[in-house]
């Protein structure tokens, strides 16, 4: 590894051209790492975090312009410098003549007659205006933004059915298209299972499983979360199943909702019919028997389905690791918490995975609260205290109110996870960590110092306190998956192997007198 | 196969709109993504928002495309032929001996602006109504002077736009569908009444303007028949004018199709040479004719019911008027008029400059002008800024335009037509105004030109006329 | 070359009409250049016509500087409203319109200035640039990323300490953020100048003791370069540019489109500078908002 380091005395850049110089010197060739900075004590202090501080750069004064290079070899710090020595002088004549800008969706798709999809995350005021846009143009869609009301919902989704394009949205987080994953998503492997999928999270969950298991995804159609309502009825999920249906690459289907509407549900269970292909169902807290009628695979959780499709898909099943639950780690816990430590409390980014442990812990307690309980007496009315088992939404409107969604600022999840640490009734906290695009590049890393202060906090009262961890993403996914985990394990974390698993082990660590 | 199931097997081409990094994120896995430079459509205005919705609905914007396209085919197929010159009195609509025309949208005396009245007060002296400047004011206030835009007589008017009974005008006719248009003729020069400017030395280049070059060019018309503007204007185009504030070309190729039947004429020798000398004084001279060539394609494209192109936009010092051709008639949307920014001549300021003022924008409405600046690399300095800004321009205005004009194009960018067609609603969704090239005035009277640059419509206009319309259609 | 001022701070202004000005050429940017003053040692500032006015700035009637033959260490010297620089140019604030930096008071509608401080967070969240205080998902190098984190954890820390009032720990989290960050203006100053702003707005219900800003004022100094430390130092005193005081005006006073519109020219400073300004004034209404309310309690 070689560093090469230039100081340019009392020299000023305006800030714009600063910035575009440090992105064009981090995209040349063989450079591992480019700063080009002003040498101020702090942005030193930086690169001694980072590991990049010489004592030329030690010795850099706040009106000197610090370029250092990072690269494998000298030969190629070298040419690497030329490189950046390149980007000072061209300076002037790079500008204006970037890549052509468009304003506006009609122009660009006019302009670029290969479009054909449109990935939109406007405020939500104007995004049914240009949705419906991208519409016209023939330009399938992906809504990010939330706030739109029901009736253009409705509107657009019935425009996008008339000429039979892809209406993912609003408020749809997820898709991943022609193996391209949009928005939030998961790295995985190609293959041929297709998920259409009301819940964003549910529907990363179930194909981070299935490549677990695996298998790949043809497609992820994401449907927006009020797809399935009685309004809605469900016209992006029926749409989605039967370009599914005719899809040759895709084998077995599998569709994931909160609880849908009943007629809604009836509607997609009837298509279930018509379909050429095995279709599995996970409606959290959904009914058996109505699926299984209907000719569908029915999956309790989202490890189920992922599994049920992947089987189906032809895999073997005696010869897949199910990642069963680790019943002597269940025992060992269950010893270390005292009689008063019965509580679960699930702070959760995923709304899905908060959703599908809050279900299976209703499965055993009664008294299971949350921001997102559908039983009103369950419903938290102080969203700032919790009582006996209590599963948080943090990515639900409640908590985020203006703030960023917490998989991107993590500081509300620190604060009540310090919070709940303290609460000696609490006898295991359970946490999902998203990797993936779209999420933070080390969600772990930001929720390391809390887990220690609060194991230390806990260690010092004389009692245990069991973190239950559950890291979302494959193999594929950056930041690197082990790594996550293995940082949560030293900080002495126990993992769970899915969404399923955390429930389930949550559930069981806390379970008295069995 | 279903669209969907289309796209289940192409490779990804996605348009992004709002968060950035999306189209990093896309981008990364080896698949296509743009990111727009989006603005909350009518600056997020929701009564625009409401009357830009209301104007997509399906059977009515059906409507208003078959209307606009109507409307740029007649732009775009006009093809205006300069037919002759007379005086106002002979050929304008609507002229009488104490009527005086002024550019932009409708405006009284007593809001008129420095350089409109002393143009004004110029040209009833001119005209013989008054003995001097003093009492010109005091006819002019008396109301015994009808003031009407040239707008609404066939008649676009350069900078102050004042044309009285006895001027000279340009005949231009549309010979595809029949309309006539009239501007007057360049006063060449800076210190001149359309610039607010009035003493002897302006009044007695009018006078032999009626005198000698007007009867002259009338008559070397009378024996030339037509002239092909259009093709004339291409022309320029290709030799790099942007045939608004710069008309090198223009006025050589005009001057040239003029000169032998100017020969032709009975005046005398000393007169004739009087005339080219007039000419070759100012790239100016065909100034005028490119406005009314303009006019005459675009009055052809007014009045066609639910269309939302443009076609006026004029200036009268105080305020900015449009018309869209949606709205039939003289029924215009006002907001004020802006500063124009540019450079000026030595010993001015730039406090020293009156608002935006003409009906000149008219080429800008046409195509030409600043939105086919990319045509004119040579006066990018003139508006201070550089070649690629220029092109910039020119690409930007097809954001709010519906065509290219086949028939006037530009080298520069592969020969791509100039943009066509301003939409209303193009300009209020996307925030982006039309760019005008313009002189600027002194901002009191008598003094007249004093720098060049650049400006823009207010916003307002265009949103009033949006509301207007869809109230009216929808 | 003549070159007019289009508009400029009425103390520089007043400056140059009496004749005692006299410098030399700091630093040469397009759209800036910077005069380092002979009298006062504080950097002054003449700009293209792109820019807005800020304390210590002449705004003139000129696209861009390069253009201009200028070097680093060319003599100025003001004669009669005149200011000469080298023999090369002769810029004259005859009709220079004066522009003066008043904040407007403290925005008095509570339930209003809620509405604004969401929509400004959600505005910044998506439209904002990113790497600066405003993080970016994916930072391309580690020096970024570690750099982000330090922003976001100074900037916390600072806002946690001036809530509960603990200034002496303030004072060191803001120095923390003095120099820190990417681009001329360093993200951290950015913030600093955006806090700044609001906490010096007449009538704001949250205050900072004297002590505290005239550390930064001289500490900030060896933390950071010239060009900003003058922009910290003057926001210290409630000095910032114009485009930061019309959008605190569309805050005390506009329309929601003058709110958007304001916001955006504000957005645009810099590279990512304007969303560090952004950010800071945030910070700052909320510290009020927070500080408003339990003076309401007070009160009651």
């Amino acid at each position: 590894m070689s560093i090469k380091v230039v100081i340019k005395e009392s020299t000023y850049f305006d800030s714009v051209s600063l910035m575009s110089l440090s992105t064009k010197a981090n995209q040349i060739e063989g450079v591992e790492q480019a700063v080009i900075a002003m040498g101020t004590e702090m942005n030193k202090e930086v690169l001694r975090n980072v590991g990049l501080i010489t004592p030329e750069l030690e010795a850099a004064k706040t009106s000197d312009l610090m370029i250092v290079v990072k690269a494998a070899t000298d030969e190629l710090c070298e040419s690497a410098y030329v490189g950046i020595e390149e980007l000072f002088t061209k300076k002037g004549d790079t500008k204006g003549k970037s890549e052509i800008k468009y304003a506006t969706i009609d122009s660009a798709a006019k302009s670029i007659p290969e479009a054909n999809l449109a990935v939109i995350s406007v405020n939500g005021a104007f995004a049914a205006r240009e949705a419906r846009k991208a519409l016209e143009n023939d330009l399938h869609v992906m809504l990010f933004s939330d706030n739109v009301s029901i009736e253009d919902e409705i509107a657009l989704k019935q425009f996008a059915h008339e000429k039979g394009l892809l209406m993912m949205g609003p408020d749809c987080g997820t898709a991943i298209i022609g193996n391209v994953a949009l928005c939030f998503g998961n790295a995985v492997r190609k293959g041929n299972i297709g998920i259409v999928g009301a819940s964003g999270t549910g529907s990363q969950e179930v194909s981070v499983r299935i490549h677990d298991f695996g298998g790949g995804i043809t497609q992820l159609i994401g449907t927006g979360g009020r797809d399935l309502s009685e309004q809605v009825g469900g016209i992006m999920m029926l749409d989605g199943m039967k370009a599914l249906d005719e899809d040759e690459a895709t084998k077995v289907i599998v569709l994931i909702s909160k609880p849908p509407a009943p007629s809604v549900e009836e509607k997609v269970l009837a298509q279930i019919k018509n379909c050429k292909k095995p279709v599995v169902v996970y409606f959290i807290g959904g009914e058996e028997t109505a699926v299984v009628a209907a000719g569908g695979h029915f999956a309790k959780t989202t490890k189920e389905a992922a599994l049920k499709a992947v089987v189906l898909a032809g895999a073997n099943e005696d010869e897949l690791n199910k990642r069963p639950l680790n019943w002597p780690l269940i025992e060992e816990v269950r010893a270390k918490l005292t009689p008063e430590q019965k509580y679960i409390r699930g702070l959760f980014c995923g709304g899905t995975l908060c959703d599908e442990a809050m279900y299976l812990a209703m499965d055993t307690y009664e008294d299971v609260y949350s921001n997102i309980q559908k039983k009103p007496e369950y419903k938290l009315k102080n969203l700032h205290e919790s009582i006996a088992h209590t599963f948080l939404d943090m990515g639900d409107d409640d908590f985020t109110n203006g703030k960023p969604h917490p998989m991107i600022d993590p500081s509300t999840r620190i604060a009540r996870f310090l919070q709940e640490a303290k609460d000696p009734s609490v006898g295991v906290i359970v946490m999902d960590f998203i990797l993936g695009f779209g999420s933070h590049e080390d969600p772990v890393g930001v929720m390391l110092p809390a887990i220690i202060e609060a194991k230390q906090l806990a260690e010092k009262e004389g009692r245990h306190l069991e973190i239950l961890g559950y890291v979302m993403g494959t193999d594929l996914d950056s930041p690197k998956f082990e790594d996550q985990v293995q940082k949560l394990m030293d900080a002495g974390v126990t993992i769970a192997s899915s969404s399923t698993n955390a429930g389930l082990l949550a559930r069981e660590f806390v379970a008295k007198g069995v | 196969m279903s669209k969907i199931n289309e796209l289940f097997t192409s490779k990804i081409h996605a348009i992004n709109v709002g968060i950035e990094f999306f189209k990093d994120d896309i981008k990364k896995q080896n698949a296509d993504a743009i990111h727009l430079e989006w603005k909350p459509p009518g600056g997020g205005k929701p009564e625009i928002i409401k009357a830009l919705d209301s104007l997509e609905n399906a059977t009515l914007e059906q409507k208003i495309e078959e209307a606009n396209k109507l409307a740029v085919q007649r732009i775009i197929n006009s093809q205006p032929v300069l037919i002759g010159y007379d005086q106002a009195i002979n050929v304008v609509p609507g002229m009488t001996k104490t009527t005086i025309l002024h550019s932009g949208p409708p405006i009284t005396w007593d809001r008129m602006c420095g350089a409109m009245r002393g143009a004004v007060t110029g040209a009833i002296v001119f005209e013989g109504l008054a003995k001097d400047i003093e009492e010109a004011e005091k006819v002019a206030a008396s109301g015994e002077i009808t003031f009407s835009p040239c707008h609404e007589h066939d008649c676009v008017g350069s900078m102050a736009g004042v044309t009285s009974a006895s001027m000279f005008m340009h005949v231009v006719k549309n010979k595809t569908y029949g309309n006539i248009a009239f501007t007057n003729l360049s006063e060449q020069m800076a210190k001149i009444l359309r610039m607010g400017a009035n003493d002897e030395s302006v009044i007695t280049r009018l006078n032999w303007m009626r005198d000698v070059l007007g009867p002259m060019l009338r008559d070397a018309m009378k024996i030339a028949g037509e002239i092909d503007l259009r093709l004339m204007l291409a022309q320029a185009l290709h030799m790099g004018d942007e045939c608004h504030n710069r008309n090198n070309a223009g006025t050589s190729l005009l001057i040239q199709a003029l000169t032998p039947y100017i020969l032709e004429t009975d005046f005398t020798k000393e007169q004739k040479r009087e005339v080219f000398d007039f000419v070759a004084s100012s790239d100016y001279f065909s100034g005028p004719t490119w406005m009314a060539m303009s006019k005459c394609a675009l009055d052809a494209a007014h009045g066609i019911e639910y269309s939302t192109v443009v076609t006026t936009m004029a200036r009268n010092g105080v305020d900015f008027g449009i018309r869209v051709s949606g709205m039939p008639g003289n029924t215009w949307f006002v907001g004020p008029a802006q500063k124009v920014v540019g450079p000026m001549f030595a010993g001015y300021k730039p406090e020293d400059s009156g608002l935006d003022i003409g009906d000149s924008a008219i080429t800008e409405t046409y195509g030409i002008g600043g939105f086919a600046m990319a045509a004119a690399p040579a006066i990018v300095a003139l508006v201070g800024g550089t070649v690629d800004e220029a092109i910039g321009y020119s690409t930007k205005m097809k954001e709010i335009t519906l065509a290219e004009n086949p028939n006037v194009t530009i080298p520069l960018l592969n020969f791509q037509g100039v943009p066509t067609g301003i939409d209303i609603r193009q300009v209020v969704q996307t925030g982006i105004l039309p760019i005008i090239n313009t002189a600027i005035a002194h901002k009191d009277a008598g003094i007249g030109m004093i720098g060049a640059g650049i400006t823009h419509p207010p916003m307002e206009a265009f949103e009033k006329a949006l509301l207007a319309l869809s109230e009216k259609i929808s | 070359m003549h070159i007019h001022a289009l508009s400029g701070d009425a103390e520089f202004l007043r400056i140059l009409a009496s004749s005692s000005f006299s410098g030399n050429i700091h630093s040469i940017f397009e759209r800036t250049i910077n005069l380092q003053c002979d009298q006062n040692d504080e950097l002054y500032t003449i700009a293209n016509d792109q820019l807005d006015n800020g304390p210590n700035t002449l705004v003139l009637d000129i696209k861009r500087f390069h253009e201009t033959g200028l070097e680093v260490g060319d003599r100025v010297l003001s004669q009669g409203q005149t200011l000469q620089i080298g023999n090369k140019i002769e810029i004259a604030a005859t009709q220079a319109k004066e522009w003066e930096c008043t904040l407007p008071p403290y925005p008095s509608n509570i339930e209003i200035l809620k509405v604004d401080i969401a929509f400004m967070k959600e505005y910044i969240a998506v439209h904002g640039k990113c790497g600066g205080m405003k993080r970016n998902s994916r930072p391309s190098t580690p020096f970024e990323a570690e750099m982000s984190n330090m922003l976001l954890q100074r900037s916390g820390l600072l806002r946690e300490a001036l809530a509960a009032g603990k200034s002496e720990e303030a004072v060191q989290y803001a120095l923390g953020l003095v120099g820190l960050g990417p681009g001329l203006t360093p993200s951290g100053d950015d913030f600093l100048v955006g806090l700044f702003s609001i906490v010096n707005m007449p009538g704001a219900p949250y205050y900072l003791p004297f002590h505290f800003l005239e550390e930064i004022a001289t500490e900030a100094k060896r933390l950071t370069n010239e060009i900003s430390y003058m922009m910290v130092k003057k926001a210290v005193c409630g000095q910032v540019r114009e485009s930061v005081v019309n959008l605190l005006q569309a805050l005390s006073k506009g329309t929601a489109s003058e709110l958007l519109g304001a916001l955006e020219k504000v957005l645009s400073i810099g590279s990512s500078s304007g969303t560090d300004m952004a950010l800071g004034l945030v910070c700052g209404l909320e510290l009020n908002r927070e500080a408003g309310g339990r003076a309401c309690l007070l009160k009651s």
